[in-house]
């Protein structure tokens, strides 16, 4: 169940991913894990500049990182980002569920043999 | 209606109902309407309070039935777009009964759920049917703007259901 905690956790992750360079950081990271002169490659940054994102990141729960204090290699962290993405999934199937009602209600206020057409 | 709010779209239904669109307006728009579908099942809808108009509240009592009784839950927020019979928008917040916003997991919600979500109801005529596109975005809380996350969400939950073995 989720609790105050979680939620605090879950802000900071929403934020983290509420940043261009950070997605682009993370699509990165889809592919595979990288060190940070990796990550910022492809950005017009300083390494301080990314490594302050990857904090933001890993703070986040969306990166981890090796504890090796020269390289320092970031990984994706999966799980975090599927507990992000539970929240649409829920909300779909009870909208699903709820249109389905709604259809049921329909039929009940247009009686079928009142006006019919061609169904499906 | 830009590029960037259609990418950020977090969950998006359509549906085909047969009936006239005016009486799918009413299904969001009409209070006895909407209290006869809206809820999941088991719940009721005691309270439905729509002021149809652009800044205008809304605000919705659910009653459900559980094992250890009856729970109450409040929903608060605001008419974004009223364009009679076409589209509807509204925020949507979990609130205590008298309309406060309260923080949805400490209400028992689902991990994850954002503190305001934006709920937009688009209606088309298709013949004697109407297409309905519902597009529910979630905007997490002190973030004003930031619905970037959703694309963010698009993308990587594609990688994450690739990746996790279920």
């Amino acid at each position: 169940m989720a609790t105050a905690v979680d939620d605090t956790r879950l802000d900071a992750t929403f934020a983290a991913l509420a940043n261009t360079t950070r997605r682009a950081i993370l699509a990165r990271l889809v592919e595979g894990a990288a060190t940070v002169n990796e990550l910022a490659e492809p950005f017009d940054m300083t390494l301080p500049a990314i490594s302050k994102h990857l904090k933001v990141l890993e703070r986040a729960g969306l990166i981890r990182r090796g504890h090796r204090a020269q390289f320092r290699p970031c990984a994706i962290e999966a799980s975090r980002l599927k507990e992000v993405s539970t929240w649409a999934d829920q909300y779909r199937s009870m909208w699903e569920s709820r249109f389905d009602q709604m259809d049921v209600y329909l039929t009940q206020l247009q009686p079928p043999n009142a006006k019919r057409g061609t169904n499906e | 209606m830009s590029s960037d709010s259609e990418a950020a779209k977090s969950v998006v239904i359509e549906r085909d109902f047969k009936a006239p669109i005016d009486l799918i307006w009413k299904m969001w728009s009409d209070p006895e309407h909407f209290k006869a579908w809206y809820g999941p099942q088991g719940a009721t809808i005691p309270v439905a309070e729509f002021d149809l108009r652009v800044g205008g509240r809304r605000f919705v009592g659910m009653e459900v039935n559980t094992p250890n009784g009856t729970m109450r839950m409040w929903f608060t927020g605001e008419h974004l777009k009223v364009n009679e019979p076409n589209q509807l928008a509204y925020s949507e917040s979990m609130s205590d009964e008298n309309g406060s916003v309260q923080s949805p997991s400490s209400m028992g919600m689902p991990e994850g759920h954002p503190m305001t979500t934006e709920v937009r109801v688009d209606l088309v005529v298709t013949g004697d049917h109407t297409k309905m596109m519902l597009t529910h975005v979630g905007i997490p809380a002190g973030s004003p703007g930031a619905m970037g996350w959703n694309m963010a969400l698009d993308k990587l939950a594609t990688y994450v259901d690739a990746n996790t073995t279920r």
